[in-house]
């Protein structure tokens, strides 16, 4: 008898450490999941039970002061007692929100970029914002198709987009006596050889791009060259509806010559962007071209020990025939399913408060989006961002459409023949009869609609 | 009664992993299955395609590409691995001065994280500013750069990282070995006039037989199933040059995002391909096994 009531009680006490155990697993992994890791950075307010606590993940790293502070401002005066943590996920950010919502452990608020937000606005993560903008917001937010208003419902607001821009080391071209930066690419390769002559026993070459991701490398580079030479960037045609990477063909020839020249940096085809932007900053780079986050990055990520500058990206021939793109239209969105959404809407309404963007503009995080801040903020304070403020060439080209392409992507390809794999004309003609059977496919299934444009115009896409 | 309330705790003792292996392993894998028939981006609607992801896998050039590329990684690996790994843990079971703290140090790189890893071999191999380099032509032994990471070297590279990573791990499975052969047997071999050579290679290596076996496998598995090293140092290039299967399955389920385009999911092609290679993988397996249970009857 004593023996089975010291079984049962031993038990009891099993199934309680047990229990215990759980819950303080499942505790960890919540903290693990809403605390950043290492290398993550975060607001925690101070713990009170009292208040609503909400979660704001970003992938955003370059404005983590500015936004810490402003959340700390919002999380000591806000009148509702509500509490932001912000989590900073530098790395993989998309496959942590796709992780995050499948466990149900979503941030209410996230940060959405211009390549996610319909994504996620099909995969039912955000909570339309229409009902709940005010009449002022309705009219100083500017409402773009597919990057922030999706099937007729609006998701996000803007705050900043970022602006493409050839990004050069003023110092490197002097030394190799060239007075301005190039406007074609046959300029371009030249000046990446002169440079490379009088840099190269220093370590310094002409050019170099982040080729460890050919779509990074491209989707920087070869995008804004062809779009301001009036080619889709990324091989789509609008006025035909159609697929079509002839216009590239020049493009990736002028990369093959730099490459082939010797005028790339040694071990391009390995480089992340960050490193890339180190070896920039040491003065080993002539020239590269990148977003408008890169005045931030050199003033607080890698300090430039060298004077560089941006200017507009060169054309395939040296004029101009498009706009160069103005990327964004969106920054935050509510989490579709999260129980705080009236709290969550109060930060976001507070984040989009004048001042607080003006600033942001101001500080030079990123170049805003809103006219209405634009025609009030001052120049930002940061080195080098002039040559990335948006000028009457700037402006948001249409969402491509997107296509489940079988076999080697069009990056994969042109980087392969950079490398002296294959023949540009065969892969070309290759590239497009793969990506128009996709095309063909994703509209017979009703996924896309794609129908020509005959009277798109590259040059008349404003900037907003 | 006894042997009632034993196979009672027997089946409580198992409960738990079980209810692991369900969640974790069987569910995934019934997912996994149920989906490679159909066309599914994660989201929406799947389609069911019958085949299709199949039919469209026997003439994905680029998948079979890194089927290659693995068994590339996988020999290179093993080849190397294996028997420095069997050298070093001989050397370190006689009686030296400061083994353990050797034997610490060749274990060392098994706890420290694949990811951490591949960032710190990016600065020793990496061509413009890369440590390697550095030495090498400060010694005179090249006078240009090489592009360790470039589409030539850059599979010989993962290879030695891997070789790096994994010597700790098996040399410490073949001490165990090693220290399971008894001491008799050697003094016995002596007394009939067997060198040293003679005793490694008729005593040492046949009675590490069945750990030998195993350290193979293992091996084996994990050579072909590895890929974190590779995306984080190479993310599978140049131009495919280190691209191993499974970071071409992780690939499809998440590819690297790059503005202006939408992120492309393929969780119905990329379910198939993932089974694909578990198959591939299984076979080689068994294979092996096959062979060294044939070995096994040959002795």
């Amino acid at each position: 008898m004593y023996k089975k009531i010291g079984t049962v009680v031993l038990s009891v006490f099993l199934a309680v450490a047990l229990a215990a155990c759980g819950n303080s697993s499942n505790n960890a992994g919540n903290e693990a999941t809403n605390k950043p890791a290492e290398s993550d950075a975060a607001t925690a307010p101070a713990s009170n039970e009292k208040k609503t606590k909400i979660v704001y993940w970003t992938g955003d790293r370059h404005d983590m002061d500015y936004i810490k502070e402003v959340i700390q401002s919002f999380n000591d005066t806000n009148d509702s007692n509500i509490e932001v943590e912000m989590v900073v996920k530098t790395d993989d950010y998309n496959q942590a929100i796709d992780l995050a919502f499948a466990s149900g452990q979503a941030p209410d608020l996230l940060r959405v970029k211009e390549n996610t937000i319909q994504a996620y606005v099909t995969k039912g993560y955000l909570a339309p914002i229409d009902d709940l903008m005010t009449e002022k917001m309705k009219q100083e937010f500017p409402l773009i198709q597919d990057f922030n208003q999706i099937g007729g419902k609006v998701y996000s607001l803007p705050n900043y987009g970022s602006t493409l821009r050839l990004v050069y080391n003023k110092e490197l071209f002097a030394k190799a006596g060239i007075a301005s930066p190039p406007k074609s690419l046959a300029e371009m390769v030249d000046a990446a050889k002169k440079i490379t002559e009088v840099g190269k026993a220093d370590g310094a070459y002409g050019f170099a791009l982040n080729f460890k991701s050919p779509d990074s490398a491209f989707g920087r580079s070869a995008r804004v060259i062809a779009e301001v030479s009036g080619i889709g960037g990324f091989g789509y045609d609008f006025k035909t509806a159609r697929f079509d990477f002839t216009g590239f063909k020049d493009i990736i020839q002028a990369y093959k010559q730099m490459y082939d020249d010797g005028s790339t940096l040694p071990g391009m085809e390995a480089l992340d962007i960050d490193p890339l932007r180190a070896q920039f900053a040491e003065g080993k780079i002539g020239m590269y071209i990148s977003f408008s986050s890169e005045p931030g990055v050199y003033k607080n990520q890698f300090p430039a020990k060298i004077e560089w500058a941006a200017a507009p990206v060169p054309s395939i021939d040296g004029t101009i025939k498009g706009v160069s793109s103005f990327v964004g239209g969106q920054w935050l969105a509510i989490n579709s399913s999260s129980k705080n959404q009236e709290a969550a809407w109060k930060f976001m309404e507070y984040m989009y408060a004048d001042e607080i963007l003006k600033t942001y503009h101001e500080k030079g995080f990123g170049i805003s989006m809103v006219p209405s801040i634009s025609a009030v903020a001052s120049k930002p304070d940061i080195n080098g961002i002039e040559g990335f403020l948006p000028t009457e060439n700037d402006g948001t080209w249409p969402l491509n459409p997107t296509v489940t392409v079988e076999g080697i992507k069009s990056n994969d390809a042109f980087f392969k023949y950079m490398l002296g794999e294959g023949n540009l004309d065969e892969i070309i003609k290759d590239l497009n009869t793969r990506y128009n059977a996709a095309l063909d496919k994703a509209i017979a299934s009703g996924e896309v609609k794609a129908e020509p444009k005959p009277d798109f115009d590259p040059m008349k896409l404003g900037a907003k | 009664m006894n042997k009632v309330r034993q196979i009672g705790f027997s089946y409580a003792f198992l409960f738990p992993s079980f209810i692991l292996t369900l969640v974790l392993g069987i569910y995934p894998l019934g997912w996994a299955i149920r989906y490679m028939f159909y066309d599914y981006k994660g989201y929406g609607e799947a389609k069911f395609t019958g085949f299709y992801n199949f039919q469209r896998l026997l003439r994905d050039t680029q998948y079979w590409e890194s089927v290659v590329n693995t068994f590339v990684y996988a020999g290179g690996k093993l080849i190397i691995t294996i028997p420095l790994c069997l050298a070093l843990a001989v050397i370190l079971n006689q009686k030296l001065k400061g083994r353990n703290f050797l034997r610490a140090i060749y274990f060392m790189p098994t706890i420290i994280s694949s990811a951490v890893m591949a960032v710190v071999f990016f600065i020793i191999f990496n061509s413009y500013n890369g440590i390697l380099n550095q030495y090498l032509m400060k010694f005179n032994i090249i006078s240009e750069r090489i592009d360790w990471l470039g589409p030539k070297h850059a599979m010989m590279t993962t290879i030695l990282i891997a070789v790096w990573g994994a010597v700790g791990n098996y040399m410490l499975l073949f001490l165990a070995g090693l220290q399971n052969i008894p001491n008799d047997v050697y003094e016995s071999a002596s007394l009939d006039g067997a060198n040293k050579r003679q005793q490694f290679w008729y005593l040492t290596i046949p009675m590490l037989g069945p750990v030998l076996q195993i350290v193979i496998m293992l091996a084996i598995i994990n050579s072909l199933k590895g890929y974190e090293t590779i995306m984080v140092l190479t993310e599978g290039g140049p131009i495919g040059k280190t691209e191993v299967m499974y970071l071409y399955v992780y690939k499809l389920f998440f590819p690297t995002p790059s503005s202006g385009t939408v992120v492309d999911q393929q969780f119905g092609y990329g379910s198939a391909v993932g089974f694909t290679t578990a198959v591939i993988v299984g076979i080689i397996t068994l294979l092996y096994h096959m062979l060294s249970k044939r070995l096994n009857k040959m002795q």
